[in-house]
């Protein structure tokens, strides 16, 4: 399923610079390849840090605070001859514009009769980030629900760059989001190109395996490694592609280990886990030597205090206990 | 500033076709909707507004590039579409524009600078102002029109594309319909203020009022935003004042009476510009004759062509989504 071609990797270190990299690579390679978005020039999403400076004013383009303007005229530019990004800072944000993303830029397609492609790229932050409810969504399975739009999630460095690439080169509207607590976490970009469709699997053996997104990803690998030590070897699926969901990636993994565990940062009603835990056991159910747990947030907006907010997201510990009830 | 009369003595027999096309198109539609026909879905005719339509799209040039609202079978004709796929898409036919996945609201064709209708009221005007900004950025002197109505006036995606368009200096046009009516609703009811045209004021953009029901004056309007557009000075709004004849959508006679009163249509446009001509001594009222049996025959065949045209497949209801 890998899109990509291999190229000149990247030498940023972080996970936001890494897709700041991936950005500016497109840019010079491409004329068409814009950028919108509120304060993208200060680069205070660190997404956007460098641009302004290397592309200037006409390319990237600092917006008012009118997200459904911006991303409407996305659509626009997309469908005459541009290839915008739009940094919209956090997926929280995408509810003012919803129209324009999901019935406008994710319908295009589809109800032109193959007339119109929209090569948007989406860049958000997603998840729990000290704001409080506002800013703290991980809207992914909405927009997975959408019907015309494909989601990546990346976790790491590598991630982050080679799906930014994949994103910025294909010709469907595509949103790459990221953690905000992951944004400057440590990591190299290596040689192998991830492309949409593509997971990301570190195995620590074949009892169980934990599919996780975004930082519950980051947080599985470090469970997975505390296990090892237990004796408890665990597969870890980084579900970077969610949409399209990589059915085949799953169920893989699932057949190597009979077991899973679904980690998701979204609440737990209609979550990515949800999706990720039917799909395994519609395609997979021989496989399942045990009931597959979900490990999400429960039904509440995510609260402001970090102590609280601490308590609703799923924790190392918590991954760690669903993994032992599991194998057990 | 362009003389009137020379302008209609250019062009107003041709304009007048125009206007008939967009009529009888719609007119076979009615006929289809009182014979019970079950080949239409929701359809949102423009009968008395076709003077918006022929007015807006007469000086537009190829490469310039249009969003409609979903009352926009006019502007759809004035841009030059063939009207047997449209009528194909409105009937939900493999020939329609979109494969049948797009239906009345939805027509488009980029190729011939309709870039897209519009099921959301309002939905396309940030679209028309990315349209505009790619044109410009890629060195065309092309522009972007948005035609939305007084209902898409209230929402906030025009006010985010105004205050945007100004700050670029956009090369986009927005042309209100307003027809009088929000959906079910008299827009006077629901509409604040002394015109919509008003409300470009704000924005340091020019803001215009047109006859709606005057192709000629709407003409002027657009001619006057097109020169401002092209010449890098950024965007106008023109308000079109015009009058809904049918309801919202056909079937909903029911409602007459209810919401809104008998249309007065006392400024039908083909008949003002009919007297025109007549008044140049051009013959109107015999070359009116003449455009509405051309309109006849033509868009009867390219009906029935479409009435006869073949399902889509069922597969490509899954197919599509995506690109790659």
């Amino acid at each position: 399923m890998t899109e990509v071609e291999p190229a000149v990797a990247s030498t940023a270190n972080r996970l936001c610079p890494a897709m700041a990299d991936a950005i500016a690579q497109e840019m010079r390679a491409d004329e068409r390849v814009v950028i919108w978005g509120e304060d993208i020039r200060t680069g205070v999403m660190s997404t956007t840090r460098g641009l302004h400076a290397e592309f200037g004013d006409d390319r990237v383009v600092d917006t008012p605070i009118s997200e459904a303007g911006f991303l409407g005229a996305a659509l626009g530019a997309a469908m005459n001859g541009l290839r915008p990004i739009v940094d919209i800072m956090y997926t929280s944000f995408t509810y003012v514009a919803f129209d324009q993303l999901v019935n406008q830029i994710g319908r295009a397609q589809y109800m032109t009769g193959g007339q119109v492609s929209a090569p948007v790229t989406v860049i958000a932050a997603a998840g729990a980030c000290g704001f409080a409810a506002q800013h703290s969504e991980c809207s992914h399975p909405m927009l997975m629900n959408a019907g015309g739009l494909k989601v990546l999630f990346p976790s790491n460095s590598h991630q982050a760059f080679w799906l930014t690439r994949a994103a910025l080169r294909s010709d469907d509207p595509v949103l790459v989001l990221y953690q905000p607590s992951l944004a400057s976490a440590r990591g190299e970009v290596g040689p192998h190109p991830l492309g949409i469709g593509d997971v990301q699997v570190e195995s620590h053996g074949s009892d169980v395996s934990i599919f996780a997104i975004g930082l519950m990803a980051a947080r599985a690998r470090r469970a997975a490694k505390q296990l090892a030590a237990e004796g408890i070897g665990a597969e870890v699926v980084d579900v970077c592609t969610l949409a399209p969901l990589p059915i085949a990636a799953l169920t893989d993994s699932l057949r190597r280990t009979g077991r899973a565990v679904v980690v998701d940062e979204a609440r737990l009603s209609c979550s990515a886990a949800s999706e990720i835990s039917a799909t395994l056991a519609e395609h997979a159910f021989d496989a399942l030597k045990a009931p597959i747990v979900r490990v999400a947030v429960q039904n509440v907006p995510i609260p402001y205090a970090p102590s609280l907010e601490s308590h609703v997201i799923p924790s190392e510990a918590d991954i760690v206990d669903a993994v032992r009830r599991v194998a057990a | 500033m362009v003389q009137r009369g020379e302008l209609v003595k250019r062009r107003g027999l041709d304009w007048l076709q125009a206007l008939i096309d967009v009529r009888v198109f719609e007119q076979q539609l009615v006929e289809l909707h009182e014979q019970g026909s079950a080949v239409l879905g929701a359809v949102h005719l423009c009968i008395g507004q076709e003077a918006v339509a022929v007015g807006v799209a007469g000086d537009l040039a190829p490469g310039d590039q249009i969003t409609v609202s979903h009352r926009g079978h006019g502007l759809m004709l004035a841009r030059g579409l063939d009207p047997e796929r449209m009528y194909a898409e409105i009937f939900g036919r493999a020939t329609g524009y979109c494969g049948g996945k797009g239906g009345s609201m939805h027509i488009a064709c980029p190729e011939l600078g309709v870039a897209g209708a519009n099921g959301i009221v309002g939905g396309g005007i940030p679209m028309a102002l990315g349209l505009a900004r790619a044109a410009s950025q890629r060195g065309t002197d092309n522009v972007g029109v948005a035609i939305f109505g007084d209902g898409a006036a209230n929402t906030g995606n025009l006010y985010e594309t105004m205050n945007l368009a100004a700050v670029w200096r956009a090369p986009l046009i927005l042309v209100c319909e307003n027809n009088g009516y929000t959906e079910f609703t008299p827009a006077r009811d629901v509409t604040a203020g002394p015109g919509i045209y008003t409300r470009a004021a704000g924005f340091g953009i020019p803001g215009v009022v047109a006859d709606g029901e005057d192709v000629v004056d709407v003409n002027l309007a657009m001619a006057a935003a097109l020169r401002r557009a092209r010449a890098g000075d950024g965007p106008t709004l023109i308000e079109c004042r015009t009058t809904r004849w049918r309801g919202h959508h056909e079937g909903d006679e029911r409602y007459a009476g209810v919401y809104r009163e008998a249309p007065d249509t006392s400024g039908d446009p083909i008949d003002r510009l009919t007297h025109e001509l007549d008044q140049l001594g051009l013959d109107g009222s015999g070359e009116r004759a003449a455009a509405q049996t051309r309109a006849r025959t033509r868009l009867r065949n390219a009906r029935d062509a479409a009435l006869a045209a073949p399902e889509p497949e069922l597969e490509t209801a899954f197919t599509g989504v995506f690109v790659g």
